[in-house]
Formats: C-alpha cells, sequence, structure tokens
C-alpha cells in the first residue's frame, strides 16, 4: 500500500513559507504525521479530511508568523591563507629553511645575486644606449637628413638643401646644419689649446635642441658672427671663476672671437659631442664658402617638423618623397635621402661622417640577451637545488598536509620562500653593483651611475627580483606541493624519480647558454686579435704622423728640406688624409667608355711622390709619382678595385686618360689594394691624386728611434710653426681606436660570459655535492664490495658527461647562428672553424668534470665505515 | 543552586527527549506527548520548542541519515545535552524534596 501523501498544493505552500533551513526535517515529519493520522482513523473519506485538517493547522503553525526559526550554527571562519598571520609564516618559514641548509643557500643566494647584479649592470648600459638624446624637448620632432649613394650611406647632406626646403614645404618649421667635427686653436693670455671638438652652427640650433644654456641668451647667442658658445668645462678650463661672457678668445691666430654664451656640459648621452659652436656665419664668412650648392656634401642637417605635422610613418615617407623630388629639381645626383629620427641615431648603422661614438643596435641586443640569459641561468640554479632537494622536504610536505595544509598554501609557502631569497640577493646585487660600476664604467668608458633617486629604477628592480623569484620558485612549488602524503610519508619515494629528467633538462638548458657564451668569447677574440694582427694592406708599425696646421704649409719648402737632412725623419710621406677612416669621396670620375648611368663614389686622397713607399703599398703595375716627371701632378695612382669598376686589367690600365675633380690625366700606377677605412667596410675604389695641399707629414720612424723622432719633430714645429702646440700620433694606434667600440663590447662580453658560466658551474656544483650526498650509502656499500676510487668518482660523473653531450649538439648551431651574424658586420673577418665549437665544447666539459669531480672524489675518499656506520 | 527557566511544556518535550533517547526526533516527540498526555498538540508548537532548546542549550540536534521513508527526506534527531540532563535532573530532584516535605494530611483526599 502506498503511503498516503497530502495535496501537493499543501507541500508546496509549506515549501514557500517555512525556512529554509529547516524545510528537509519538517517537512518529512508532517508527511509522517499525515500518513500516521490517516492510516489511525477510518479509511474514508472523513478519515482523509480529518488527517488534511490536522495536517493544514499544522502547517499553519510551522509557517510564519508562527513558526520559530532555527539559527544556523556559527561557522568556524577559514583563514585566508594570505592573511597577515600566514605570510608572517610562510616568511619565517623561508628563514629557517635558509639557515638550516646554509651551504645551499649561499649558492642560490651568491648565484642569484651574481645574476642580478649582471643584469642590472647590462640593463643599465641598455638604458643608457637606449636614452640618447631623448632628453631633447622636441626629440621627437626634429629629424636628419641622410642620403644613401646606392651603398654608400653618408650622414652628411649639401649646404642649400636645408634652406631650400624649408622654404618649400611648410611641414618643416626649422632647419639647423652642422659642420663636420672640425678643430681650432683657441687662445687666452697664456693658455693655448688645440680644440678638437668644435662644430659650427646655424643659429637655430639652440632653438631646436634643448643643450641647456647657463648664461647668455638663447635667442641670440649664435647670431653675432665673432660669438662662440662655449660648455662649462672650457669656461672654466680658459677663464676659470671668472664670468666668461663676454670674454675674448684668439682663434686660430688670426682673429678674436666674443663668448656670447655657456651650454650646461653636454650630457653624455648626447650623439653630438662638443665643446665649442661658432656660428654658421663664421664659417661661411668667405665668398667662397657662401655657394649654397646642393652637390657638396659637408654638413650635418637636421629638420624640426611642425607641430601640426604628425610624425607618422606614412607621412615621413611622404615627407622623404617629396624632399627627394626638390632635390631632383636642384641636381642629377643620385641619392636618395631619409629622415633620421634624433633619437634613433646613435643605434641606427653606422653612415659615413656619424660622429664619433656611435653605438650599435647589435651590441645592445646581444647583451640584453646576455643579461636574460644569465638571469635564467641563475634561476635554473634555484629550480634544480630545490627540485634535488624535494626528498628531503618530501617528509615536511606531508606532514603539513596531515595536518591540514591544502595546496595552496603549500605553493603559496615554496613561492614565498624563492621569493625572499630572490629579495635577499637583490639586496647583494645591488650592493655588488654600487661596487663594481666603476669598475664597469673603466671597461664600457661610459659614466652610467644608479639612478637611486628614480621610483621607476627600484620599480623595475623590485619587478624582476619579484619574477625572478616567481619564475625559479614556480617549479619546486608546483611540483613539492603535489606529492601524496601517504606516499612520502610512508617513504616511498619512487614517486618521485619524474622531475630527473626535468632537472636534466635543466643542466643541458645551462650548459648550452654556457657553451654559446664561450663560443661567443673565443670568437670575439679571435675576431679583435685578427684586426689588431691584421696587415691593411700597407706597413701599419712604426709610422708616425703629424698634422700639417698653421703656418708650416706656407713653409713647405723648409719643411721638406729639414726632414729630409735629419735621417730619423727623413723616410716621410706628405698625405691630405690617413688610411685610417677616410671620409673623402668624390662622384665626378670619368674615363671613355663609362656606362653613363654608372654613379660610384670614388674615395680620394692626396699624396706625395714617397707615399707608396713609405707605406710600404705593392705597386701592381705602373709606378708612384715621380719627381721626375712634371706631368705627373695631373695624373693619377688607382687601385685594383677602381680598375675592377672601369673594366681594366693592371696590364691595360697604364697611360689610360681619366678625368677626375677637373683634372684630365693617365693612370701612371696600380696600388694593390689596401684598406683606408674601418673592416667593417668593404674595400672601395679609391684614387691618389697628386698632393698640392698637404694634410699629414708622416714618417716611417726607424726601429728603436721613436722618441729622438718625436723629439726632433717637435724642434721643427717650434721652428717652423711657433704658433701651434705640436701635434704628433701614430698611424697604429689610430686605427686601434677605430675599434675601440668591439674591444669594449669584447671586454664586457667577456666578463658576463665569465660570470654566466661561473654562475651556472656553482648550481651544478650545488647539484653534484647533493647528490653524492644523497648515494653516501651506496659509494659505502660499493667500496666495502671492492669498487675503487675511481670507480666511483666515473659512477657519479658519468651522467654529466651525457647531459653536456647533447648541450653542445644544441649549443652549435645556435653559436654558429650568433656568431655569424655578428661577423658579418665586418667586411674582412675571420672565418669560424670547427676548432672553435670543439675548443669551447671542452672547455665546457672540462669545467663541468671539474666541478662534478670535486664532489665525485670527496664521496670517493670516505672510509666506508663512516658512511655506514650510522643507522 | 543553577536556575533554570523551563516552561511547563518545554520541560514535557525535554522528558520525552530522554523517554526516547536517541530516537527523539519531531514525530515522535509529537506522538509520545499525545500519546501521554492526551492533547492534541500542534506540530508548530513542538518545532518551536525544540528550537528554542536547542538555541538555549538543552538539546543538541543532528540530521539522520536518508532512508527511503519520508521521500528520502533525512530526519532531525534531538539528544539531551549535559545541561538538559541535569536540568531534567534538577527539576525532578526539586520535586521529589517538594514532595517529601509535604504532610501526608495535606493529600488526604477526603479532607474532613
Amino acid at each position: 500500500m502506498n503511503t498516503p501523501q497530502p495535496p501537493r498544493w499543501a507541500k508546496q505552500l509549506l515549501r514557500w513559507l517555512h525556512p529554509e533551513n529547516s524545510i528537509e526535517e519538517v517537512e518529512g515529519d508532517l508527511d509522517e504525521l499525515y500518513a500516521y493520522n490517516y492510516r489511525k482513523g477510518p479509511m474514508d473519506k472523513a478519515g482523509k479530511r480529518r488527517a488534511l485538517w490536522r495536517y493544514l493547522l499544522n502547517l499553519i503553525t510551522v509557517i510564519p508568523p508562527f513558526v520559530r526559526r532555527r539559527r544556523d550554527k556559527p561557522k568556524y571562519e577559514q583563514p585566508s591563507f594570505i592573511s597577515r598571520d600566514m605570510l608572517k609564516t610562510y616568511f619565517k618559514l623561508a628563514y629557517r629553511n635558509i639557515l638550516k641548509n646554509k651551504a645551499y643557500s649561499v649558492i642560490n643566494i651568491s648565484g642569484l645575486a651574481i645574476g642580478l647584479a649582471s643584469s642590472i649592470l647590462i640593463l643599465l648600459w641598455v638604458q643608457n644606449e637606449l636614452s640618447y638624446d631623448k632628453f631633447h624637448k622636441n626629440a621627437d620632432r626634429i629629424y636628419r637628413i641622410v642620403g644613401d649613394f646606392g651603398d654608400l650611406k653618408i650622414a652628411l647632406n649639401t649646404e642649400g638643401m636645408p634652406a631650400g626646403l624649408k622654404q618649400e614645404m611648410p611641414s618643416i618649421r626649422n632647419t639647423v646644419r652642422l659642420s663636420e667635427i672640425s678643430k681650432a686653436l683657441l687662445e687666452v693670455n697664456d693658455k693655448r689649446f688645440e680644440e678638437e671638438r668644435v662644430y659650427y652652427a646655424d643659429s637655430s640650433f639652440m632653438s631646436v635642441f634643448s643643450f641647456p644654456l647657463v648664461m647668455g641668451d638663447r635667442a641670440t647667442a649664435l647670431k653675432r658672427i665673432d660669438g662662440v658658445l662655449i660648455t662649462q668645462d672650457m669656461a672654466t678650463k680658459y677663464f676659470g671663476t671668472q664670468n666668461p661672457i663676454g670674454k675674448v678668445l684668439r682663434k686660430d691666430n688670426h682673429e678674436n672671437v666674443v663668448v656670447t654664451g655657456v651650454l650646461a656640459n653636454i650630457p653624455a648621452n648626447s650623439d653630438l659631442q662638443f665643446d665649442f659652436i661658432f656660428p654658421m656665419t663664421a664659417l661661411e664668412k668667405t665668398k667662397d664658402a657662401q655657394r649654397n650648392v646642393w652637390e657638396s656634401f659637408s654638413y650635418h642637417s637636421y629638420i624640426q617638423l611642425a607641430n601640426s605635422f604628425e610624425p607618422s610613418p606614412a607621412h615621413l615617407t611622404a615627407l622623404e618623397k617629396q624632399i627627394n623630388q626638390i632635390f631632383k629639381k636642384h641636381t642629377s645626383f643620385q641619392v636618395v635621402f631619409q629622415l633620421q629620427s634624433l633619437t634613433k641615431i646613435h643605434l641606427s648603422p653606422t653612415r659615413l661622417g656619424d660622429s664619433p661614438g656611435h653605438g650599435n643596435a647589435q651590441y645592445v641586443n646581444i647583451f640584453f640577451i646576455t643579461a636574460i640569459l644569465i638571469l635564467v641561468v641563475a634561476c635554473i640554479n634555484f629550480m634544480n637545488l630545490a627540485t634535488a632537494r624535494s626528498a628531503r622536504r618530501a617528509k615536511e610536505i606531508g606532514l603539513r598536509k596531515a595536518v591540514g595544509a591544502i595546496r595552496t598554501q603549500l605553493v603559496l609557502q615554496f613561492l614565498s620562500e624563492s621569493v625572499f631569497i630572490s629579495f635577499v640577493s637583490l639586496l647583494l646585487s645591488v650592493g655588488i653593483v654600487f661596487l663594481f660600476l666603476p669598475i664597469f664604467n673603466t671597461i664600457s668608458d661610459r659614466a652610467l651611475a644608479m639612478p637611486v633617486s628614480d621610483p621607476r629604477f627600484w620599480g623595475s628592480l623590485f619587478g624582476i627580483a619579484l619574477l625572478t623569484g616567481l619564475v625559479s620558485g614556480s617549479y619546486p612549488a608546483l611540483f613539492l606541493s603535489g606529492f601524496n602524503p601517504i606516499k612520502v610519508l610512508k617513504g616511498n619515494m619512487k614517486s618521485m624519480g619524474g622531475n630527473l629528467l626535468f632537472r636534466n633538462a635543466l643542466v643541458v638548458t645551462q650548459f648550452t647558454v654556457s657553451i654559446v657564451l664561450l663560443v661567443g668569447t673565443v670568437v670575439i677574440y679571435n675576431q679583435l686579435k685578427f684586426i689588431k694582427d691584421r696587415n691593411p694592406g700597407f706597413e701599419k708599425a712604426n709610422l708616425l704622423y703629424m698634422p700639417i696646421t698653421g703656418d708650416l704649409w706656407n713653409r713647405q719648402q723648409a719643411l721638406k728640406t729639414e726632414l729630409k737632412q735629419n735621417p730619423l725623419t727623413a723616410d716621410f710621406a706628405i698625405t691630405s688624409d690617413l688610411p685610417t677612416n677616410l671620409i673623402n669621396g668624390n662622384l665626378g670620375a670619368n674615363w671613355e667608355g663609362k656606362d653613363p648611368n654608372l654613379q660610384t663614389v670614388v674615395q680620394l686622397m692626396d699624396v706625395n711622390e714617397d707615399f707608396v713607399d713609405v707605406f710600404r703599398l705593392k705597386l701592381a703595375a705602373g709606378r708612384s709619382f715621380s719627381r721626375s716627371f712634371p706631368a705627373d701632378s695631373n695624373n693619377f695612382i688607382v687601385n685594383e678595385k677602381m680598375l675592377s669598376i672601369m673594366g681594366l686589367t693592371a696590364m691595360t690600365a697604364i697611360g689610360k686618360a681619366l678625368t677626375f675633380t677637373g683634372y684630365n690625366g693617365t693612370i701612371i700606377g696600380v696600388v694593390k689594394d689596401f684598406n683606408v677605412k674601418p673592416i667593417q667596410q668593404a674595400i672601395e675604389p679609391l684614387i691618389l691624386r697628386y698632393n698640392k695641399s698637404g694634410g699629414f707629414v708622416v714618417i716611417r720612424t726607424l726601429p728603436g728611434k721613436t722618441g729622438p723622432t718625436i723629439k726632433a719633430l717637435a724642434t721643427l714645429s717650434k721652428q717652423l710653426n711657433p704658433a701651434y702646440p705640436f701635434k704628433f700620433n701614430f698611424v697604429d694606434q689610430d686605427l686601434n681606436n677605430l675599434y675601440k667600440g668591439e674591444q669594449q663590447m669584447g671586454s664586457i662580453f667577456n666578463l658576463f660570459a665569465v660570470l654566466g658560466i661561473f654562475v651556472s658551474t656553482l648550481g651544478l656544483y650545488g647539484l653534484s655535492a647533493f647528490m653524492a650526498e644523497q648515494r653516501t650509502k651506496e659509494i659505502g656499500v660499493r667500496k666495502v664490495l671492492g669498487a675503487s676510487v675511481l670507480d666511483v668518482v666515473y659512477l657519479l660523473s658519468s651522467g654529466i658527461t651525457k647531459l653536456i653531450l647533447i648541450a653542445i649538439v644544441i649549443a652549435i648551431p645556435l653559436s654558429w647562428y650568433a656568431v655569424s651574424s655578428w661577423l658579418s658586420g665586418f667586411a674582412f673577418h675571420i672565418n669560424v672553424g670547427w676548432l672553435v665549437f670543439f675548443t669551447a665544447s671542452l672547455v665546457a666539459m672540462a669545467i663541468a668534470w671539474l666541478t662534478v669531480s670535486y664532489e665525485s672524489v670527496k664521496a670517493a675518499l670516505v672510509n666506508p665505515i663512516a658512511s655506514l656506520r650510522i643507522d | 543552586m543553577r536556575r533554570t527557566y523551563l516552561g511547563e511544556f518545554e520541560e514535557l518535550v525535554l522528558l520525552t527527549i530522554g523517554v526516547l533517547h536517541g530516537q527523539a526526533y519531531g514525530v515522535s516527540i509529537s506522538q509520545q506527548i499525545e500519546q501521554h498526555t492526551g492533547r492534541i498538540v500542534t506540530f508548530g508548537a513542538i518545532h518551536n520548542t525544540l528550537v528554542r532548546l536547542e538555541e538555549k542549550g538543552f538539546v543538541a540536534s543532528e540530521l539522520g541519515g536518508a532512508t527511503t521513508e519520508r521521500g528520502g527526506r533525512r530526519k532531525r534527531f534531538f539528544t539531551l545535552t549535559t545541561l538538559g540532563k541535569s536540568a531534567i535532573v534538577d527539576i525532578h530532584q526539586l520535586r521529589n524534596r517538594l514532595w517529601d516535605l509535604m504532610p501526608d494530611a495535606a493529600l488526604n483526599l477526603s479532607g474532613i
């Protein structure tokens, strides 16, 4: 028989109205009572009605307002796992764990600190490279006009063009031209210096750029034709503490200039570096200079765009197109002009005429990647050691879980431990950076400083440390917190073999990075050595030179006679330019049968009869200039590259007519190719003209007689050119200075490669020490059974060999790609042979073996009694 | 002596729970009281009293397991707490003392 049920509507009513937390039992009780009453009475209609009445009566008494609400039992609040107390606990635990395992903590913290310090140093350098010229107020609206002659990319522009463009283009608000960096002899009272950081600039210079003016009037500072702007350093150098404004300087022995303003010292992160700015009008005051032509590329020109102009890429391309069109109206030169944003000049590929100290975007990338790699290696150390030690902490985790820790809490515990360690390391690394910044500045030739007052700097340090902590703690946190408490407390550790693969992968990653760094070091070293030792086509050693300044050239006869008379200086030549970084070039070479569409920039040097001899150049055909051929003053010597452009061979070239820079002459000699530019650049066509204008006296000194030669030259200079200070230098030193950037890069890279490798070795050491410790008993048993020390060392070290071999296989293509792309920036470079990779791999292997074997040998030498007696 | 304020009906319910010993829930309590007192007690009165007693701490309750009876709805079983037990013991002792003090004559039926 079915249980009788009260009508559905009544139950529904009950469910609506009765308090929710007691509905279940009340509804059940009422149903039961209904059934009881129904069955108790006569089983007829009246009985059912009576039962229903009872039910409804009961129902009314258990609905509001009659019912009494059951109060919910007060629940115990689950404390949040990021509450203050828990956080305090996490950090307390981290602190205790650090103290408990001192050796591992030292390895972890020092590794991370070195990694962080390296990254901070590199990032400071990178930040500095990226900050160039950003201090100008209008930096985003200033562009430099540069031109491409086919492959030849120059930073210079013509004299007439900026003004001409401004006239036709309303989007150009202002233009400023700057001469190439030049020299001036300045004198006040007894102080006389030849200044080498001198520019001539249009008067708009001060309104386009924002170099701060300490004294003087910005608007008129460059208006006076005999004015000059000097920097604070120069003001002190010439005038001491006196007010320099209005003071007179004697310039180049023949005119007086007045100081019209004092600039604050030029910031180190300015692409333009100078001490003096003379007005352009001073340079152009001779009629000859006011040519205003569109064909002679001798000025840097900058434009400032109107505020209404939005410098989007599309607009800029249109602007460039317009500039090129206007240029075409003035001349038939085939030049393509481009606009270079002021802030991007420093790191753009070097152009001919770029200011010294030009940056290199590739190096910025290389160092940035290195910084990240070192940090990754340091993080890997942490992860590796933490997972390796997981067995030790398994019991702790099991117990924590058994007493109710949930997984999130354990994850947080481990993360807070690693974050704690990374912050301790950060503190340490800031100290390291403070200590080593001066050394780093010497190596990199920069004036970097920690921006201690900049909250953004601290913010990013904080961010890096937090990220490092989270990344390095993530794997141990997720891995360790996943342990099954029953298994670990029972001592069943087999389930944890899975992390071995991961740990090995990390070791492989570390060593891949190390090998790449090693290959980089070796290749950079070899390339720098190659540069240093390379014969540029002339003998670069023992070449002393003196610029011909002041009156020297007017007295050239006396100069030559004097030089000839002294055996120390007799072997001399006169050349317009030194073959170190030749900038002179000309488009106007012409010969019979020249392709009219061919436009080649031919480099140009004016040399005298002795040049070929003194520089020990080799002639492929013909002869050098000679005193016995008076017609030589119109003739030319060309290099082999020039011949190949002319379509001639050394045999056929001699006697061929050539028109160049207004001279109609013949080719009298062919010189074998030699470098006149840094070896990043390939050899270009070159014409040597007969020297009529001086330049430099270059002396081939006798071996071991350099000192007396300099003395003789100094006497000569004082005698013939008393107004100018005597200056000299060596060609090979100039050549070396050309590669200062590369050398700096090499030293910085070496430093960080060593640090990176050291950090990964540190990690490997920790790991091997741990492994040896874990296998103490095994080693003891093996020794008891007759294993020799060598067997044990082999046992412990063989694992690492496999890993390093894998790392080598991965690292070789990576490093090959990396060094090839660096070397491709040099027209002349070493070939990276297998030896380099072999050496680097061997070194990495040796480092790894040494690291691992130290602990292995230590473990193998332990008396088995000592290791087996315990338990 | 601890003073426990229990109403007459509350006392009744409390005693019934003791009587039922572990099997006390809404229906059984109401049936017991009806059976012993002959009163018709509304379910609401029982329910409210139980809730009140629990609030006062005299009884504790726990939901029983689900059964096939009552459409699977669970019963709420009531047990006496220590406080509840001592409360009825107190009341019982008080009554006994009073009974003992009562002279026999007072209960003489005829009164004559």
